[in-house]
């Protein structure tokens, strides 16, 4: 065999030796980023259901109660108190009790047969702004219906033809029809603990060598540092790989997401990115002294990345110069690539441009990682 | 056979700083082939850093060091496969068995199977370490733990040998050993430089060289520089307290 390759080998089963003799550490790799995935699927969860909702019924007449019936009878909003008063209901808006408050004021049922309009007041929690915005939307889409109807009858009324051009919107969701967040999300979660797992494990295992001294007796040795990132790299490849592979096992038994599109074309993106963020580790751990330094290095790289990867937050609700960044974050294109292949069956030639960034990115990473380790020697 | 030629390790005129800290100032020495050379200084001497820069994990900022005439720190590490270092830190794998060890360290020096069989076999047995080759390094006592740095540094066959106090947290009957183990291998025709801080494993070198704040103070074979100064050779350490007492006399 070639002495580079017999040196590689021997790195790579120095390194396989000492994860698997670290208890720490496998668990770091296997155990947690499962229950992670099953914690953060149940618990990262944008769709807004059963908001609980106050009914201040002043009205206390039929039109009042069938307004009231049929806003509740939707998942949306949920029943939970009848205060008699505005301020009860503040009240209950402010011990969290409840999210939305519905008023109905005592001259509503009048209001309305008179023809006047009559107004209902919703009282909102606004600290949490995505359930807000979805209960308000269903009052408006409520009292929308309900004024076209009235309009229309009114119309009949008066012996008048009814409004003829009425504009219906009727949406349709593609590719995740009953709009479940876990399946939109676990792909997101399985390549954010990739990030996370593969980073520090990569950052915090070269800072130890440095720590330790080890690496000072690598370096008289006639070990090149490229043979020795590789053979670093390589377990976590596969341990990488590894926890993809369960992930999509536990996200399609557990949490319905699909699988569309190439396995293959999967493998291959999770190599690529796996790449970057090792190399990312890599390049930490040149910066760093201790392994607790690593750790802090790693996750002030972390966090944006995550932030900026469209993981959790939707990149359509962040300012143009920061998408200008997100460019640059691996992450997304991962995330971009996994949700195309999975929920879409996308393939190569939907998401070429992602692979070539990914690609870019991984050997850039490992390349600069190496060359720093080289530098930072004497 | 010329000058140049026998000269192992040689540094010339090297100066090293870390901040503030002016590590060696300006220090010259040369060690010849098959020789004892011994590094002997006080905490923070330098020791350490001279051994640095002779194995290439440390470039001077002035001056110059050859390894059997050749630049230790270029990158080709020409002089790495002729040279052994075993550094004062614990740095082999703790995790790691002795024999495990040996063999990663082996694969790394490029030594073919047969070859790693029979340095294994005569390096266990040199460093009676035949028992505990399933034990992990960071199990070993403080004596067997430098026996196995030292079997790991010699694996390749390196013409010259660095130890960096290899006898510090040694018992004294380990240390014997150790000393005798080392003379074996000098018999053999390697370059020794031994740092240590204590005087009686200098009075064991040919030569030793006093290192004092960065600079070498003195330089010479034990029983001279005790002659030198008036003290017997048994009680070498008077001999360097002698040296420092005269040198901060003078600059005082
Ligand atoms: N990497 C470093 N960064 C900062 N200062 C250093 C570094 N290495 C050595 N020094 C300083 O340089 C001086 C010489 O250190 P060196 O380790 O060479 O001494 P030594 O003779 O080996 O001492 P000891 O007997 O304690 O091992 C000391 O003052 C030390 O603090
Ligand atoms: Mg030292």
């Amino acid at each position: 065999m070639h002495p580079l390759l017999v040196q590689y080998r021997a790195v790579v089963v120095k390194e396989v030796r000492q994860t698997v003799r670290d208890r720490r550490v496998m668990a770091l790799l296997t155990l947690a980023p499962l229950m992670q995935l099953f914690v953060l699927g149940f618990a990262v969860n944008f769709d807004v259901r059963r908001v609980p909702t106050a009914v201040v019924d002043r009205s206390r007449s039929v039109e009042s109660r069938e307004h009231a019936r049929t806003l509740l009878a939707g998942d949306t909003l949920r029943l939970i108190a009848e205060p008699h008063d505005e301020r009860s209901a503040a009240t209950l808006l402010e011990d969290g009790e409840t999210s939305v408050a519905l008023v109905f004021p005592p001259s509503f049922e009048k209001d309305l047969l008179r023809g006047d309009g009559a107004w209902v007041q919703a009282l909102v929690d606004g600290s949490d702004p995505v359930r807000s915005s979805v209960a308000v939307d269903a009052v408006a889409r409520h009292a929308a219906a309900r004024a076209s109807t009235l309009g229309m009858e009114q119309a009949r009324r008066l012996g008048r033809e009814p409004p003829r051009s009425t504009v219906t919107l009727e949406s349709r969701v593609l590719y995740n029809p009953a709009l479940e967040t876990a399946v939109y999300v676990v792909p997101g979660i399985a390549a954010m603990l990739l990030l996370i797992v593969t980073t520090l494990i990569m950052s915090m295992g070269l800072a130890r060598e440095r720590e330790t001294g080890t690496l000072e007796q690598l370096q008289v040795t006639p070990l090149r540092s490229s043979v020795l990132m590789l053979g670093k790299v390589t377990p976590f490849l596969l341990v990488g790989l590894l926890d993809v592979g369960l992930a999509l096992c536990v996200g399609a038994w557990v949490f319905g997401v699909p699988l569309r599109g190439s396995l293959l074309l999967v493998a291959l993106a999770t190599l690529l990115y796996l790449m970057s963020t090792l190399g990312t580790g890599l390049l930490i751990a040149t910066a760093s002294r201790t392994q607790q330094q690593a750790f802090v290095g790693g996750f002030l790289f972390m966090l944006p990345a995550v932030l900026l990867s469209g993981v959790m937050t939707s990149l359509r609700a962040i300012p143009d110069w920061l998408v200008w960044l997100t460019w640059l974050n691996p992450v997304r294109h991962y995330v971009e690539v996994l949700r195309g292949v999975l929920l879409k069956g996308a393939g190569l030639s939907d998401l070429w441009p992602q692979f070539l960034l990914l690609s870019g990115f991984g050997v850039l990473m490992l390349g600069i990682a190496t060359r720093r380790f080289h530098k930072t020697a004497a | 056979m010329s000058a140049a030629e026998t000269r192992d390790l040689e540094l010339r005129d090297v100066r090293r700083s870390f901040g503030a800290t002016q590590a060696l100032r300006g220090v010259s020495l040369a060690v010849r082939q098959g020789e004892v050379y011994g590094l002997v200084g006080p905490d923070g001497a330098g020791k350490t850093t001279a051994m640095r820069i002779l194995s290439g994990l440390l470039r001077p900022h002035e001056g110059s060091a050859t390894v059997l005439g050749v630049d230790p720190a270029h990158p080709r590490g020409e002089a790495r496969e002729r040279l052994g270092l075993v550094p004062q830190r614990n740095t082999l794998y703790g995790d790691l068995s002795v024999d495990e060890n040996l063999h990663f360290f082996a694969s790394l020096f490029g030594l073919s199977r047969p070859d790693f069989e029979a340095r294994r076999e005569r390096l266990l047995h040199i460093t009676r370490l035949g028992r505990f080759t399933e034990r992990r390094a960071d199990a070993l006592s403080g004596g067997m733990y430098k026996k196995l740095a030292l079997a790991c540094a010699l694996l390749h066959r390196p013409r010259v040998l660095l130890l960096d106090e290899p006898t510090n947290g040694v018992d004294p009957v380990s240390r014997r050993e150790l000393w005798e183990l080392l003379y074996g291998l000098v018999h053999e025709g390697m370059t020794l430089l031994v740092s240590t801080p204590y005087m009686d494993e200098a009075a064991r070198c040919h030569r030793v060289g006093l290192l004092y704040e960065g600079q070498l103070i003195a330089e010479g074979e034990p029983r001279a520089l005790a002659r030198a100064h008036g003290v017997s050779p048994s009680d070498f350490e008077s001999v360097f307290l002698a040296i420092i007492a005269r040198r901060d006399g003078r600059a005082a």
